[in-house]
């Protein structure tokens, strides 16, 4: 089946129908990295929908994935990292879900990802790649093959094409046609975007086509099935030129998925079950106050500075 | 820093990490790795400076952090680029050919340099480890890669039993180094890169002898060989010429404190380990 393309004039919808996209079972990707532009709100829905038994596939992710796992949304994992770096350490929620066997552990490595979605993308059923061979990923991963290379005689490895049901991105800026505008690392946004079958994105910002065109289109509309304005969507993680990473919130995430699985239950009810829309979230984590702080890197160098120490 | 002539044992490995990058050419640091995030930085304001520095993360080409984050995806990160890479272009560099270091890291480092950063257990998953990025693809494309890391000393538990991370064999090959778990040599795989040609812990420096196999090739100032293997899962050759590490001088520790304001590359070591001070060069 040839993938879709989205043509629709408006988009525009609320967090709620945005997620109502994703079924239980899909392969998903989550666009941004690390603690940059992850869709926390995006994946905070998903969670209050409890839309489970999702594939997830991605290159270096941290609270995204761990939020999904401690919720128990996640069945099977082929992301190549999950963690919080020399910050916090190993993500409690994922390794928890991994070693008591509910996450299937599938890791992957980022050049891996690229290369099956690049096959993905060019509609074709592999790509070939020289890495990987001799690695344990290959017993982990029986769907890689090796063959001769009739060009040169030497033996490549390849790998199968990834279409991922649904992408889900946070993008700074959007329009109501669904084009988004990214600032920054765009991580694998872009080849998630045109490798999946469909796009759901949460933005900042929706801006009139003629502006979001002269900031410039960093992945073109008929990509994108729907989108929704979620101003701090992607906290904790970072958000620039809006916000900084919330080092302080992720601390008391971190406490209380590293303290126990009950421990992170108090933490769902608080911040995602208990918050039924983004508005309820950004009271529960401290309002203008918390936001002023986020917003305060523009400062200068010592403003940035404090929000991590 | 208590005594101004004096450096941290971070800022010494900071040094050794640096001093495998040549110059001239394309170096990528991963996320994660503040100490080698910092040795790229002083490399090239050192004895490299026309080295493409290549930022984790962000994939910033020569950016000038105004400090360094406990995140590496973060616009502190990338301040200053020229200019900025993709995911796939970052790869591509290394599979074509044009990158000509990395630096790489495992919970469990083998005898032949092969990486475990995926699980622990082999029959039965034990402990899943955060994985390994890109590591896997890089290990078998880049040029040369140089092994860190700043945990090699296994000091004995309450039963006096020690849990190396310099081991015989890794539960699980994250990324490669001279021998394959089936035994095949590089060449045999027909990698691109020639693989790692050092390990730097806080203990000494390894390098590779001819069989692959990891060879003792200098001390820190306050370590005995007799110190290293009673730390290391393996036995090892020393290199006949077995020296004692270079320190770095004055400028180059000044260097890596303002660029790391927060010491966030003593996060990479144990607390027991902070302790150790050395004199300047």
């Amino acid at each position: 089946m040839n993938p879709a393309i989205y043509t629709q004039t408006d988009k525009c919808c609320g967090l709620t129908s945005l997620i109502a996209h994703v079924r239980p079972g899909d392969c998903v990707v989550i666009g941004g990295g690390l603690s940059s532009r992850e869709p926390m709100a995006a994946l905070r829905e998903l969670v209050r929908q409890a839309i489970g038994n999702l594939k997830l596939a991605g290159s270096a992710h941290g609270i995204d994935v761990d939020l999904l796992c401690g919720a128990g949304l996640v069945a099977e994992s082929a992301e190549s990292y999950v963690g919080f770096e020399q910050d916090f350490g190993m993500a409690p929620n994922y390794r928890r879900a991994c070693e008591a066997g509910t996450v299937a552990v599938r890791d992957s490595c980022c050049y891996t990802l690229v290369q099956q979605l690049r096959a993905a993308i060019a509609g074709l059923p592999f790509m070939p790649m020289r890495s990987v061979r001799g690695t344990g990923f290959m017993a982990m991963h029986p769907e890689y093959k090796t063959m001769i290379c009739p060009y040169t005689g030497e033996e490549l490895l390849l790998v199968p094409a990834l279409k991922p049901d649904v992408a889900i991105i946070h993008a700074q800026y959007g329009d109501a046609h669904g084009n988004l505008h990214i600032e920054g690392p765009p991580v694998a946004d872009i080849l998630f975007a045109k490798a999946s079958k469909k796009v759901i994105a949460t933005v900042e910002q929706i801006l009139p086509t003629g502006q979001l065109a002269e900031k410039g289109v960093t992945i073109p509309y008929f990509y994108i099935a729907a989108l929704s304005e979620v101003p701090y969507g992607a906290h904790p993680t970072a958000c620039y030129p809006f916000y900084a990473y919330d080092r302080r919130h992720t601390a008391e995430y971190y406490r209380l998925a590293s303290e126990s699985a009950e421990a992170f239950n108090g933490y769902l009810q608080t911040y995602v079950c208990g918050c039924e829309s983004q508005t309820g979230y950004l009271e529960a984590i401290g309002g203008v106050k918390t936001l002023g702080r986020l917003a305060s890197w523009r400062q200068g160098v010592e403003a940035w500075q404090a929000l991590y120490a | 820093m208590p005594n101004p002539n004096q450096c941290s044992l971070g800022e010494v490995m900071i040094y050794q990490i640096a001093r495998t990058l040549e110059d001239g050419i394309l170096a990528f640091h991963g996320f994660g790795s503040p100490l080698v995030q910092i040795a790229l930085h002083l490399a090239k304001h050192t004895h490299a400076p026309r080295l493409v520095l290549v930022a984790g993360a962000t994939y910033g080409v020569n950016p000038g952090p105004p400090f360094l984050t406990p995140t590496s995806n973060d616009w502190v990160m990338d301040r200053g680029a020229e200019c900025h890479l993709d995911i796939g272009e970052l790869f591509d560099l290394a599979a074509s050919g044009r990158m000509g270091r990395m630096f790489l890291s495992g919970l469990q480092i083998d005898r032949f340099g092969n990486l475990n950063v995926t699980r622990l257990g082999r029959e039965r998953l034990q402990i899943k480890l955060p994985g390994g990025g890109g590591g896997c693809n890089l290990s078998c494309d880049v040029a040369h890669v140089t092994i860190w890391i700043a945990a090699h000393r296994a000091s004995p538990d309450a039963k006096g039993r020690r849990r190396f991370r310099l081991v015989a064999d890794c539960d699980f090959i994250t990324s490669v180094g001279h021998r394959t778990a089936e035994g095949k040599s590089r060449s045999e795989m027909g990698y691109r890169g020639q693989g790692p040609d050092g390990i730097v812990t806080e203990l000494g420096v390894f390098d590779f002898d001819e069989s692959g196999h990891a060879r003792l090739a200098a001390l820190y100032p306050d370590v005995e060989v007799e110190t290293v293997r009673e730390n290391t899962g393996f036995g090892f050759p020393v290199r006949k010429d077995l020296s004692t590490i270079p320190l770095p001088t004055r400028e180059m520790v000044e260097f890596i404190r303002a660029l790391d304001p927060l010491k966030i590359h003593e996060r990479e070591l144990k607390p027991e380990e902070r302790a150790r001070s050395f004199p300047l060069a």
